[in-house]
């Protein structure tokens, strides 16, 4: 007896479109898991020709001007930082690098920019960006040319932060939209429209004294807690040039 | 009479891949993110409308697999790690392949229009409750006031453009698929 053998030309693999398919998706998969580092490397290339220029000088002088009145009076305590943040396109030394905005998202879902420094120029995660005005967000991922920073606007974001004035620490949370949110944890906080918000000295995430905003409306439902909306001194939807602070706290 | 045949066949073969420039050309504009087409801050949502012309010609397996690859791609171009975009995306995959062409050209316009918004307005609140679900506990009410405003922004800005765009991209990709 013989058994009846199934010959058969017709299975998956015989098939080239299934090939096809399955090599598109380890591609894909392999652009998920490296976090489109590719994609990002690929679009730095083709918006080269596009970057910012010089013509934002104006906007850039009036937020520097608003950056140092603020500074002045962190100055007699602290006037390291002033010396670092002189002539925003130009320098690029050891400490900062400058680097220009090539990719915004400020008003939707997601709440990041690309900048146009990457790995090779030194960029680290972690690293601290800042525009003129004060702290813009943090370094979270870098490819070799780019690196996208998420700002403090993101829901992602979360940070430490110094009221001046009443000498209290908060956090700082993002709510996705342009006010992010400055929780006390005190009720007898004694917090007012216009107190100045810099980063705080306990902070493990970013170096004291780096300007972040100013107290524009204090919500008074919460008792157990305050919470503020903050405005922010840096604008993130019209920055063009921004720095990356290489600081280790 | 040699060069001649030579350049119609390389003009065929960049037809035959339109297809996949324009599939290209999403996560570019999602980068891109020009403000000048944007509403409070809110861009239309671009995946879509290539989405919905390429599934009604394709059908609805093949939707959902490219609904797979845009999420796929879209979410490594985004820094929220806990939120993803593909199961609205592999939804609306699915639901556009469903979709029969329609004769009337005037009322087809429309249709992309009222389509995409829909659409835009699932993936939309599907990311939402991703974010809800995630900022439960920490009673964190202040974020439900801007994701309303995206939603509406996002399906009011989509649905204006899908007619434009949907239409052209739909008879580009019949139009590549001539010379496959």
């Amino acid at each position: 007896m013989l058994g009846i053998r199934r010959i058969s030309t017709n299975r998956w693999w015989h098939k080239k479109k299934n090939w096809i398919f399955l090599a598109t998706f380890l591609f894909l998969a392999f652009v998920r898991i490296s976090k489109g580092s590719f994609f990002k490397d690929f679009y730095y290339f083709i918006s080269k020709p596009f970057w910012p220029g010089q013509f934002q000088k104006e906007i850039v002088l009036k937020s520097i001007d608003q950056e140092y009145l603020i500074k002045l009076n962190l100055l007699k305590k602290d006037n390291l930082r002033l010396r670092r943040i002189l002539s925003l396109q130009e320098s690029s030394n050891k400490e900062n690098i400058s680097a220009a905005v090539i990719s915004r998202k400020t008003g939707s879902w997601w709440r990041q920019i690309i900048l146009n420094k990457g790995s090779k120029d030194g960029v680290e995660i972690g690293n601290i960006v800042i525009g003129p005005g004060g702290l813009l967000g943090r370094v979270k991922e870098t490819s070799l040319f780019t690196s996208s920073v998420i700002l403090v606007t993101s829901p992602e974001s979360k940070l430490g932060v110094w009221v001046d004035r009443i000498q209290i620490n908060g956090l700082l949370v993002g709510s996705g939209d342009d006010y992010p949110s400055l929780i006390l944890y005190s009720k007898n906080a004694d917090i007012k429209v216009g107190d100045f918000v810099s980063s705080s000295p306990a902070s493990t995430l970013l170096p004291p004294n780096i300007p972040i905003g100013i107290v524009q409306s204090i919500d008074e439902k919460l008792k157990s807690k305050k919470t503020a909306k903050i405005l922010l001194l840096a604008k993130p939807h019209v920055i063009d040039w921004v720095q990356i602070l290489k600081v280790k706290i | 009479m040699g060069a001649n045949f030579e350049s119609k066949n390389l003009m065929n073969k960049f037809f035959s891949k339109l297809s996949i420039i324009s599939f290209i050309l999403i996560p570019i504009i999602f980068l891109w993110h020009p403000n000048w087409l944007g509403f409070l801050g809110v861009q239309p949502y671009w995946p879509l409308f290539w989405l919905l012309p390429w599934s009604m010609i394709n059908g609805s397996i093949n939707g959902l697999i490219f609904g797979l690859f845009l999420g796929l791609i879209l979410d490594s171009l985004t820094l929220d790690d806990s939120f993803t975009q593909i199961p609205g995306l592999i939804f609306c995959g699915f639901l556009f392949g469903r979709i029969k062409l329609h004769s009337d050209i005037l009322l087809g316009h429309f249709r992309y229009g009222l389509i995409c918004s829909f659409a835009s307005f699932l993936c939309g609140i599907l990311y939402f409750l991703q974010i809800l679900f995630r900022n439960f506990s920490d009673g964190n009410i202040l974020i439900m006031i801007p994701s309303v405003k995206n939603i509406l922004a996002e399906v009011f800005l989509t649905g204006l453009f899908a007619p434009f765009i949907c239409s052209q991209l739909l008879r580009i990709f019949k139009f590549s698929r001539r010379y496959l």
